[in-house]
Formats: C-alpha cells, structure tokens, sequence
C-alpha cells in the first residue's frame, strides 16, 4: 500500500491509502480529499485539481509534458515551481510517503 | 440502492411506457417526471425526438468522460433538421460558422481548446470583477426606486451579453441587438421552431455571423486587449494553429454559450431562493454563503437540463445495448438530483455539502470552459442583489413559463416585489 500526506488548506493533515495506477486526483477524489475539485474527471480541462509537491518529490517527477505546463499558468492558486495537475501524476510505489498541499482555492 | 434499482430495471424492460411519457420540450413537469422515472428506469428511449435518455448520474459521467466512444458531434445540431431553403439561405449568406468547441471531437478539439482556454480561464476573468460589478450596480440603480420589477427583463437578460462583449472587447452594446439577436436561436436548434421563427432566425443567426466577421476584420487591423485579438495574436497567420474562419467560430460561439445560460441560470437560481425564503435570509445574514448557493441553484435548477452525444460504436449504457450512431440525450437536470449521489436531492439547501458535484457545467473533456465566469457573474448577482434588495420577495400567484426548448430551462419572467 502507497501512503500519500495530503496538507489540507485548515493546515490539518490527512493521510490516505492509494493503489498502483489510478491517478492522484482519483484517489483524492475517491477519498474525499477536500479541496480537489477535478471538475473535467481527468481531462486536462479545467485546472481545478492542483496541488503542490515538497520539493524532493518534485524533483523526482520532473517537469509536466507540454499541455499541463501551459494549464498550469492558468489555475486560481498561484503556480510555485512545484505545483502540478494531480490528475496528471499516475499513484506508484516510490511516490510513497509524498507529501501533498492542496491550494488555498481552485476556483 | 444501485443494486435494487438494477434489479427493477431488468423486471420491466425497455420502459416503452415511460418513453411516451416523456415529454421533451416542456419544463414544468420534468423533474417530477424524473424523480418518479430514475428510480425505476436508467434509460429509456423517446419515440418523440428519437433518442435514448439516460437519467442517473453515474450513467451521465460515463457518457460525458467517454469521448472516444460517445462523438459530441451532434452537440449543437437542431433536434428538428432544417429544411433546405433555411440551409440554402444561410449558404448565400456566407454563414460559414464551423463546430469548434462544444459540438467537435478530438484531436481537433484538443488543439483548439488549448488555445481558447489560454483566455477563458479563472485567472482572466477575475481581472473583470469590478466591471462586472459596477455593470449589475448600473442595471440595478435603474430599478431601485420601483416596487417592482420583472428581473429578467431588468438585469438577467442583457447582463450575460454585456459581459461577453466586454470579452470581445465591446463596452456599451446596443441592449437591442442583444434581444434581437438571441430571441430565436435557440429555439431553431433546441426547440420546435415554426416556419416563420426559422426564417426570422436564420436572418438574425446570419446577421450575428456578419457581427462577428467584421468585429475579427476590425481586431486584425487593431489590435485591443480582448478574446479575438489574443486568438489572432496566438494564430500569427498559421493555419496549423487556427485557421480565421476558426476564430470567428470561436468569437460567434461565445455568445451563443455565455448569454441565455447565465440568463437562465439566473433567474432558476434566483427563483428558487425567493420560493425559499428561509434560504433567501440565509445568504442575506452571510454572504459568505452565495457561492454555495450558486453550486445549489445550479444543481437543483440546472439552466442546462440535457446534453446530446451520439454512439461512435455499439455501445452498452446503463445495461442497454444502443446500436452505433444512436441518438443519446444526458438528462443533466435528473442527474442532478440523483438521490444515490445527493442526500435529499429535492431539497433547495444552499448550506448543502456537495451541490458542486452537479453536472450542470458537464464533465469530461467538453466540461464548460466558461464555468468560472458563469459562476463569478451569478455569485456578484446574488451579492449586489442580497445586498441592495435584502428584503425581495416574489410577485404572489405568478406563472412561471418556461423556455421550450429540449436542453435549455429558465423563466420567461420572473415578477419580484423589490422591497417586500
């Protein structure tokens, strides 16, 4: 089992159990994970999915393809060097551990 | 419960009876309908427009999420084809709008969304805030001194379009224009138009095309801080990124999207807080409240109560093989109150925990890229109406009559005494 730490926007954590292959912002959503809102279900469209990553973990990931790069600029959160689209991060076993901030706002 | 329902599914089999039922233009009955027809039937087919209906939520999202098996194609096609002449005369009218958002597939969608979301997107219409405000102040400073007024006509209906052209870049727009404009046009491709309406209609729809040809010409020449000159600026002459005829797409589609949806949307979310008046008080005393009940007013009385997709193969939904090229007609409006997914779902609640699950805005790839404006011109609404009219009730004994259209609900008026 792949524990993820998500930092909540009240500060509070919350840790949640995620399997190999679904999508981050799948798990968030099927764990109720408050704040993730991921209006379009995945398809890179409406921005509301965002979240930031501590930095060694976002360095392990590297830099988003193309399209989220640009989606990226337009989310209602400020963009950090670490923010990404949850829907585009796939759950596997090294990202064990990562600790996750959900943005102030999606919206 | 979804294993119950499955169950009374099969036992009645294809609910023929329901199909007849249906009855796809009118309003007043169809949610009635719905809360009686979802528990029993997932999907039933309507002989009357020649279309699957899918009822639940569940069922809903995968369509919508599927766009490789399900084509958007026939999105903005009218329900009723038109006849030649009115094809003909738009042909000569050199109406050449193309489908290039709502009603196109990917990959074509794909690029073309990319770009035009570079523009509609949260970030930029926040920069609107104060205009939008001080627009909706400038309507409502008109009716101050009344006792009443019809909020349709004094604010809901113009406002949207004001706030597109503003998009587009044009302050002031003749109010006129906007009515005669968008009078008919949803009504030729939703609705049961007459003769008459389609003639008129297609000479208002060209009339508009016109508009937006010459408003993409003008931009060409100077360039200002709008949503035609960023498509120009990002198609720097490459067809491969957009050809003109796209963007003039892109600038007619806008309006045809932003205007009657917000107006609709509107005056639902604005009926229904005034036909609760508890729930009224409750965003008066806390403002801090409106953007829930926004979410709430859109889930319980969605502007948009169905969508269309056809099958690109033989499909199963909700347990019914649809042979490919079916017509399918997602009831968003009964999803929306979809009682495996939403606790007391005909219940109005603006303090409701998850009325932004709705799929009033769709969901997938197509989900609407003009949602957070929708949501910021309904949210300043309710906040300078709230605020400058805390005490409105409803004009008592009023009709409420409906838009006749398949997807497309709102009141025609909506009579408040202004002052209690």
């Amino acid at each position: 089992m792949i524990a993820l730490k998500f930092i909540l926007t009240d500060g509070s954590q919350k840790v949640v159990e995620a399997t190999e292959g679904h999508s981050l912002m799948e798990v968030a959503i099927a764990q109720a994970v408050p704040g993730i809102i991921a209006e379009c279900g995945g398809s890179m469209a409406c921005v509301t999915c965002l979240v930031r990553f501590d930095p060694f973990m976002a360095e392990r990931l590297g830099a988003p393809d193309h399209m989220e790069d640009e989606m990226l600029d337009f989310a209602a959160a400020e963009r950090t060097e670490n923010s990404r689209l949850s829907c585009q991060i796939k759950v596997c076993s090294w990202k064990h551990g990562a600790t996750i901030t959900v943005p102030a706002t999606q919206i | 419960m979804s294993d119950d329902r499955q169950e009374t599914a099969v036992a009645s089999c294809p609910f023929q009876s329901i199909g007849r039922e249906y009855a796809a233009f009118e309003h007043e009955p169809m949610y009635a309908f719905f809360s009686r027809v979802r528990p029993l039937a997932p999907i039933f087919y309507s002989d009357e427009i020649g279309y699957w209906v899918v009822t639940r939520r569940v069922d809903a999202l995968t369509a919508l999420r599927d766009h490789e098996r399900f084509s958007a194609e026939i999105a903005t096609q009218p329900v009723q084809p038109w006849p030649q002449q009115i094809t003909g005369y738009l042909k000569q009218r050199n109406f050449t709008n193309e489908a290039v958002q709502v009603a196109c597939d990917p990959p074509r969608h794909t690029r073309i969304r990319q770009i035009a979301a570079r523009f509609l997107n949260v970030r930029q219409f926040s920069l609107y805030e104060e205009q939008f405000r001080q627009l909706v102040n400038s309507y409502l400073d008109r009716i101050e001194g009344q006792d009443e007024a019809d909020l349709v006509d004094a604010i809901f209906y113009e406002f949207p379009a004001q706030v597109v052209f503003l998009l587009l870049g044009e302050d002031g727009f003749d109010p006129r224009k906007i009515k005669q404009w968008g009078d008919l046009r949803l009504n030729m491709i939703w609705g049961k138009p007459s003769d008459a309406e389609l003639e008129a209609g297609a000479r208002d729809l060209a009339d508009f095309w016109d508009y937006t040809v010459n408003l993409v010409e003008e931009r060409k020449k100077k360039p200002g801080n709008d949503y035609p000159s960023f498509l120009l600026e990002k198609r720097a002459g490459d067809d491969s990124v957009l050809t003109e005829n796209e963007i003039k797409s892109l600038v007619f589609g806008l309006l045809l999207a932003g205007h009657e949806t917000t107006t609709n949307a509107a005056g639902n979310i604005t009926l229904e807080l005034l036909r609760h008046p508890k729930q009224w008080r409750r965003i008066v005393a806390d403002p801090a409240l409106i953007p829930n009940a926004v979410e709430e007013g859109l889930r319980f009385a969605s502007s948009v109560v169905t969508w269309r997709r056809t099958a690109k193969e033989d499909v199963i939904v909700a347990g019914q093989e649809i042979p490919k090229g079916s017509k399918i007609l997602i009831a968003l409006g009964s999803a929306n109150r979809d009682e495996s997914h939403f606790d007391e779902p005909e219940e109005f609640d603006v303090e409701r925990d998850n009325p932004r699950d709705h799929l009033s805005f769709g969901n997938g790839t197509h989900a609407c890229l003009g949602a957070p404006l929708a949501r910021l011109e309904l949210r300043i609404l309710l906040e300078e109406l709230t605020r400058r009219f805390p005490n409105m009730t409803l004009v008592p004994d009023q009709e409420i009559e409906w838009t006749k259209t398949i997807s497309f609900r709102g009141p025609d008026k909506l009579r408040v005494r202004l002052h209690g």
